[in-house]
């Protein structure tokens, strides 16, 4: 599984030179910044709304008020997220590098730092949407009986927050592997089980409402019908093994040539 | 306006120094929010109601429970830290994480949102668990013997550890002919759905029969178990720092 050799191009003097580098050696922080900054404002307001319209609005779903204040949100967030990550997924693939021997040190070494970036910004949404959302769930189903799956806080959990959060596995699983040389040929494993653990909630969404419905109205939090999120949550633990794959290459790209260690 | 240097011209050492830093202010930051996202996803998830609760914080379940949960990423973590990068902060930091990511839940979840009053729902303390971890293993230099005293006492301290914080509310109140504890009394004020343990019936059986020793008999047992869960956790970290790859499936 790990012998794998090293895809050929990334590294070798012989190659052609890339049509565009901007010689970045740093992480593109302005986007980061903005990009974070944007986020927890979508978040934040989507909570202050969450706030001031789920007890006078949001307590039966069979009202029309619910349907009116919630019901469309509900669904014009999941044709924003679906509709928006799918199309960049789409444009991700259609810009790919095809031919990686062409991308130069400086230019991988770019990109990898977007990519970490990105990560970055998987785990503040994973923050966001696995302590702030996730909890407000559970305190918001104390005070409540849910009447239907759909309840102001499941809206912003589990079709808004964790659909945010997959697709944006998604994007930075495509990202690395259609533009980074040393993730081109192949699979990083670890990287494939953040994303499809995170991508697995879904389902297991489906079992655990289904389970509600079934047999258990109440909201006691560590029943045994949620271990099966607990389980996909500990998929993040393979974290350590993609940033060690990041870390390892970001190393190799930076090592001096032989040359410059000898004169140094 | 200078030149670009070339694609493939190797970095300066000043470069090169400039992109470890740079990977660090990535990676740390990165590493903490996962950190405070994993704990606390699973920590709610896992132990939840008997730690969001004061009247919940009982005897039996709540010692056991939590040190087990706790033992995860004190494990896995502390296992990738100590491995990749030869510190001993993997328990202390991702309970600290946790603790953070809690306050901030408590106060804007169950305080600010479901208007719960905060002196019922704040978070426990474990963050001198992580210290004990991972001291234990800087003195020890083993996952084994970390896991044997330090496992065992995470188990055994949990409940000392808090007492200070829980006794106010343990206080013997009489309500309507019945003698109940403080917490027991706000437990009845705001009825919740997972209705508390006095309602569940938690301490049953012989268990009851044990008096007051059930504190003590429980976190032995939770020391025990909890040893052997760190070690589980210290060989799942050792899987999940594995950087394999996979053959290109399409």
């Amino acid at each position: 599984m790990s012998a794998i050799p090293r895809p050929a191009g990334a590294g070798s003097m012989q190659r052609m030179a890339a049509p565009t580098s901007k010689a970045s050696t740093g992480a593109p922080w302005l986007r980061v910044f903005a990009g974070l900054a944007a986020l927890c404002f979508v978040f934040l307001v989507y909570r202050i709304y969450q706030e001031t319209t789920a007890f006078t609005h949001g307590l039966d779903y069979f009202s029309g008020e619910f349907q009116a204040y919630w019901m469309r949100l509900l669904y014009t967030q999941l044709v924003l997220v679906i509709g928006g990550g799918t199309g960049v997924l789409v444009w991700l693939w259609r810009t790919r590098e095809r031919d990686f021997s062409r991308v130069g040190r400086r230019e991988e070494l770019r990109r990898l730092f977007v990519v970490s970036s990105m990560l970055l910004v998987f785990g503040t949404i994973f923050y966001i949407t696995g302590s702030i959302y996730t909890e407000s769930d559970a305190a918001w189903h104390q005070v409540t009986i849910r009447d239907t799956d759909f309840t102001p806080t499941h809206i912003g959990l589990f079709y808004f927050g964790v659909p945010v959060l997959v697709m944006w596995g998604f994007i930075s699983f495509a990202y690395a592997h259609t533009r980074i040389p040393y993730f081109g040929g192949r699979i990083s494993l670890p990287f494939a089980i953040i994303v499809a653990g995170a991508f697995m909630i879904m389902p297991n969404l489906g079992f655990n409402e289904w389970g509600h419905t079934f047999f258990y109205a109440e909201e006691l939090f560590a029943a045994p019908i949620h271990w099966g999120f607990v389980l996909l949550g500990w998929s993040s633990f393979a974290a350590g093994g993609l940033l060690t794959q990041i870390a390892t290459r970001v190393m190799e790209l930076t090592r001096p040539a032989q040359g410059a260690t000898q004169a140094a | 306006m200078t030149a670009l240097p070339h694609p493939d011209q190797p970095l300066t050492p000043a470069e090169a120094r400039r992109v470890d830093a740079q990977l660090d202010w990535v990676i740390i930051p990165l590493f903490v929010l996962l950190l405070g996202a994993v704990f606390s996803f699973e920590f709610a998830l896992l132990v939840g109601d008997w730690d969001y609760w004061i009247d919940w914080r009982d005897r039996r379940w709540w010692p056991l429970v939590t040190p087990l949960a706790l033992s995860t990423l004190s494990g896995v973590f502390g296992y990738a830290f100590w491995r990749l990068l030869r510190i001993p902060v993997g328990a202390t930091l991702s309970i600290l994480a946790l603790t953070g990511a809690a306050w901030l839940s408590r106060y804007l979840n169950f305080h600010g949102f479901a208007n719960f009053p905060m002196n019922m729902v704040f978070p426990s303390t474990y963050i001198a668990l992580g210290l004990m971890i991972d001291c234990i293993l800087l003195l020890t230099r083993s996952f084994f013997f970390t896991g044997v005293f330090g496992g065992f006492l995470m188990g055994l301290l949990i409940y000392p550890l808090n007492w200070p914080m829980l006794a106010p509310f343990m206080v013997p109140v009489e309500m309507h002919g019945m003698l109940l504890t403080v917490a027991d009394t706000m437990g009845f004020q705001y009825v919740r759905t997972a209705m508390p343990e006095y309602v569940r019936i938690i301490e049953q059986s012989t268990l009851r029969t044990f008096g007051e020793a059930v504190t003590p008999v429980t976190a032995v047992f939770a020391g025990f178990l909890t040893i052997l869960s760190y070690w589980l956790w210290v060989w799942i970290g050792s899987l999940g720092v594995k950087a394999g790859w996979l053959r290109k499936a399409v």
